[in-house]
């Protein structure tokens, strides 16, 4: 065995061949010397060695490396036995294609969101992300830079933190101004990553909190391409942010997008890079918790040992600063592929499910497959019976069986694979209505090609061992007795084929049910009211925050905005907000009310969104006590609250909360009003407390909120030229109604009705052909017997009844087993649910009925054939 | 049953024995296949004959267990032929083969020589 087996292998037949001509050669030397003719001679040698291909047969047995031969002559026979039955073969193939292709789609999104939280990240698996407080499924940056400081430098667990903020800011200078996303980063930022730039430098650690220095800034790979058209001398040159001259360093590797899963940033920057921040980076609360933080565990340290060190740093950060840091402050780490900061969160708690529905399309194809090939072979009984009695035993024939199935899943895999390269990337259809930028979408890597390698395998093993193992033991000498076509059918082979059946029916049940359930679930979150109306409302976001304009030019073309769109024909009322509900999106932060005492590690973290006079109404959210905005709460005006039911419930108990007061970022707020609680992020969430402040007074960002009398999106054009006319720099982007903004709440839900319906519709396919097929199978098996059965006087009736009943039997076993595995995987997606419960009976007995319907149909039609039967012919057919 | 299995099945009933047979026949010098069948039949006085289609596999098994080594060489009659050579560790296998054997030998004839008054007894 040294050596490759395969150049060994031609090498060692040669040297045979040439062994056994030397032997043959000499015994005829032999014989001539002895006085014998050549001929003669020739011919005895021959005689004497006998068998020469059996010897060298035996022989190679040997050497222990002959299977590779017979593998490639089993290849070849599989070959030529799929290309005798294209039908068989063409079918299988597409049954299994579309199935490995559901698993690997499944898993290339796994693979390109929670596998790579960071793409170009070395070693993701140490990084952990850091949460504080309650444990939220969509939490706001942790820590303030102090904070994160005193941890960085001592703690012991880690072998780097590095923390960073990031949103929109204009690229300014250029003919167009763009927007980008930005990241703020601490200057070790790339380091504990592990990224190295293709171009100039990163961060130096003393350029971290230096607010004298020269803003350095660093670009990723696709902006320096398509902006700055890939300039190779784009180090040292400067740049326009804002209308601030910034330089560039550096830039990222290509692939690297930021240290936030599923998002975006185009350029990386200092915490302080103009000296304008120097209030967040001296204070510990309020405006200054900001950063996310993201950790490398160091060498052999575990995530429970890191978590348990930072906590305690934290707890004496607590004791230090009391006043900084009310509420709860424990701190969790997370790994990076469920981290609640970024998509991970929400990918999740999605796409494993969606994988266990894929297995179990995958499992369900096999089954069918499997059903197919049982038929097959037992069609090809007397060449199998031949083969065995011609010497072939019973591993070579499974061998062969085998590989045909393994052939077969091969081909399918290679299908998969190229349907695969293009549905990894229809992942991002569902996202498609970000504000963020959002960079989620499948990947086509190794993994997914040894995951694809993995399911064909497998799949190909499942579809034709069972077939094989029961055809290889069929009895050579009755198959070849026998010419009645009821022997073939077998007892044995029936059995197995019933079990396929029941199993494609059981695994087809739950699919049907969960797909059931999710689309209902879809249905309830359309229908439910999320407390605003949405319909003819339009939204345009205006960079006002970030184009570099300074404070009083923000207040005046806001006012300007204001008027101009509101006096546009068809616009009811015109109003500005800073958020947008049910867009994944929201702000928070820790409120103080004055007079309430928190229980032990309550959050006091409320929900925050700064809005313009008019929203309340134009949204139709009923203000139930005091007022809502004027104009006149602006920036000279006391500051002033509009609290929900949510927030007044808790803070005021049975107390009129009008006039009373709450302290944010160290400001009093005086409560002026109670609205009405409405939807802030998802339909199914648990209301959190809500304090909406004067735009004018608070507000950050600037969203142009238009009711429309018409179809909104027919008004897009006309807002957004009314909005340039005031300045033609001014960016204005996301320029759409409403309803399509906030569809990206239900967007999960979306992505798992649709893909729980395709794959229940094709389990619904495979089960009720599957049933079809063996139905059928076995009642034109069984034609003599019924005509015999309708010679003797059996009615019509009986042998529906027959057939049918057979069906019946079937279907009702797949049907209960299918049941008791549904409602156990239902459980799996309890947490997905909205509106309807895990066991909702209308939802089961509607699944079981058409599952029952279906199947019983497909029976039906066999049972009808054999019924129209002529009894004679039957009788004669064989 | 096939051609093939026949084969097997007579490997197997002279297997050790064959392979002793070889081993010792090697004993004497190296040698190729036909050599080895030639001088089993003369040594023997042409009782054993021993098929090719059991002496190539057992040489390819020797060598497989590293009890023989093969080489290409010119015969004395100028034919180039795989000539077989045992090895130290083939030697050490032909000892415990004879050993065996001796024993069987002895263990049979003890068997079909017993003379009736010590079974009497």
């Amino acid at each position: 065995m040294k050596g490759f087996p395969t150049f060994g292998f031609q090498r060692r037949k040669r040297e045979l061949q040439e062994e056994i001509d030397a032997h043959l050669q000499m015994a005829i030397t032999d014989r001539v010397a002895r006085g014998e003719t050549a001929e003669t001679a020739r011919q005895a040698a021959a005689r004497e060695f006998g068998n020469i291909p059996l010897v060298q047969d035996v022989t190679r047995d040997m050497w222990g490396q002959g299977w590779l031969e017979q593998l490639g002559r089993d290849v070849r026979y599989a070959l030529r036995q799929l290309r005798k039955s294209p039908g068989f073969t063409i079918t299988a193939t597409t049954m299994l294609a579309v199935a490995i292709c559901a698993n690997s789609t499944v898993f290339s999104w796994i693979e390109g969101t929670m596998l790579r939280p960071i793409p170009g990240a070395r070693d993701a698996g140490d990084l952990v992300s850091l949460q504080r407080g309650e444990r939220n499924f969509s939490p706001v940056p942790p820590l303030s830079y102090l904070d994160y400081r005193d941890l960085r430098e001592q703690n012991h667990t880690l072998a780097g933190m590095l923390a960073f903020h990031h949103d929109w800011i204009t690229l300014t200078g250029g003919a167009q101004p763009e927007r980008v996303f930005i990241a703020n980063v601490t200057a070790n930022y790339f380091d504990v990553l592990g990224i190295k730039p293709v171009l100039g430098r990163f961060f130096l650690a003393e350029e971290e909190t230096r607010p004298d220095a020269v803003p350095n800034v660093i670009l990723s790979y696709s902006l320096w391409k398509t902006r700055y058209a890939a300039d190779p001398a784009i180090v040292g040159k400067s740049i326009e942010i804002a209308r601030h001259a910034v330089t560039v360093i550096g830039v990222a590797p290509e692939g690297f997008v930021g240290a936030m899963p599923g998002l975006r940033d185009d350029l990386w920057i200092t915490l302080n890079p103009l000296g304008t921040s120097e209030w967040r980076m001296t204070h510990r609360s309020g405006g200054a918790v900001w950063l996310n933080v993201i950790g490398r565990l160091g060498p052999g340290v575990s995530r429970g040992q890191a978590a348990q060190d930072l906590d305690t740093l934290m707890h004496h950060i607590v004791l230090a600063y009391p006043d900084d840091h009310l509420g709860e402050n424990r701190i969790t780490l997370d790994p990076m592929w469920r981290s609640p900061f970024g998509a991970n969160g929400f990918m999740a708690a999605t796409l494993p499910i969606l994988l266990a529905f894929a297995a179990v399309v995958l499992l369900l194809t096999c089954a069918n497959v499997a059903t197919l090939t049982l038929v097959r072979f037992v069609s090809r009984r007397r060449e199998l019976a031949i083969r065995q009695s011609l010497g072939a035993n019973r591993t070579q024939l499974m061998r062969q069986m085998v590989l045909e199935g393994v052939v077969l899943s091969i081909v399918a895999g290679a299908a998969a694979l190229a349907l695969t390269m293009w549905t990894s990337k229809t992942f991002a259809w569902f996202f498609r209505s970000s504000s963020s930028p959002t960079a989620l979408n499948g990947s086509m890597d190794y993994k997914v090609m040894i995951g694809i390698a993995v399911f064909s395998l497998l799949a190909g093993m499942l579809c034709s061992a069972l077939p094989a193992w029961r055809s290889s033991h069929a009895p050579a000498i009755e198959v070849l007795k026998a010419e009645s076509a009821s022997i073939s059918g077998g007892s044995r082979n029936r059995k197995l084929l019933s079990g396929l059946v029941v199993a494609q029916i059981a695994l087809s049940l739950p699919l049907l049910l969960c797909s059931g359930l999710l689309l209902r679930t879809l249905r309830n979150l359309a229908d439910a009211n999320p407390g605003f109306e949405q319909d003819h409302i339009l939204t345009a976001t205006v960079g006002l925050n970030i184009a570099g304009y300074s404070n009083d030019e923000v207040q005046v073309i806001r006012h300007k905005i204001l008027d101009r769109v509101s006096a546009l024909p068809g616009v009811k009322l015109a109003s500005l907000t800073d958020w947008i509900p049910m867009t994944l999106t929201h702000k928070a932060e820790d409120a103080y009310p004055e007079g309430y005492v928190p229980h032990p590690h309550e959050s006091l973290q409320v929900y925050h969104a700064e809005v313009a006079p008019q929203y309340f109404e134009s949204l139709h959210i009923p203000i139930l006590e005091g007022r809502e905005f004027t104009p006149d709460d602006d920036e000279k005006a006391p500051k002033v609250l509009i609290v929900d039911q949510t927030a007044a419930r808790r803070y005021w108990p049975g107390q009129d909360p009008l006039g009373k007061k709450l302290r944010i970022w160290g400001m009093l707020f005086t409560v002026v009003g109670v609205a009405k609680n409405s939807t802030h992020m998802f339909v199914n969430e648990a209301p959190e407390p809500m304090v909406y402040m004067s735009f004018f007074q608070q507000g950050y960002e600037t969203i142009v909120q238009v009711k429309t009398e018409g179809n909104p999106a027919d008004l897009a054009p006309v807002v957004e030229n009314a909005i340039r006319e005031i300045d033609t720099r001014l960016p204005v982007f996301d320029v759409r109604p409403m309803r399509e903004s906030t569809q990206l709440a239900s967007s999960l839900a979306v992505l798992q009705s649709a893909l729980a319906g395709m794959f229940a519709l094709i389990g619904l396919v495979l089960a009720v052909t599957g049933i079809y097929g063996v139905v059928a199978y076995r009642t034109q098996m069984r034609t003599h017997e019924i005509g015999v059965r309708m010679a003797l006087g059996a009615s019509r009736v009986d042998v529906l009844r027959l057939v049918l009943l057979q069906g019946l039997w079937l279907t009702g076993i797949g049907l209960a087993l299918g049941l008791a595995f549904a409602l156990g995987l239902t459980r799996l997606i309890a947490r997905l649910l909205y509106g309807i419960g895990a066991h909702d009976p209308i939802t089961v007995v509607s699944v079981v009925l058409l599952l029952g319907t279906m199947s019983l149909l497909a029976c039906y039609f066999p049972a009808h054939r054999a019924m129209r039967r002529n009894p004679v012919t039957a009788i004669r057919e064989l | 049953m096939n051609e093939k299995d026949q084969y097997k099945n007579r490997i197997e009933l002279l297997q050790g024995t064959l392979d002793m047979l070889i081993l010792q026949t090697l004993q004497w010098g190296p040698q190729h296949g036909y050599g080895i069948v030639q001088a089993l039949r003369l040594r023997s006085g042409d009782v054993l004959q021993v098929e090719t289609g059991s002496l190539y596999p057992a040489l390819h098994r020797l060598e497989r267990q590293s009890w023989v080594q093969s080489e290409w060489k010119q015969s004395e009659s100028k034919q180039k032929a795989r000539y077989y050579r045992i090895t130290a560790k083939g030697k050490k296998q032909l000892a415990s083969d004879l050993g065996r054997w001796e024993r069987i030998v002895e263990a049979i004839g003890s068997v079909m020589y017993i003379k009736p008054e010590e079974s009497g007894s």
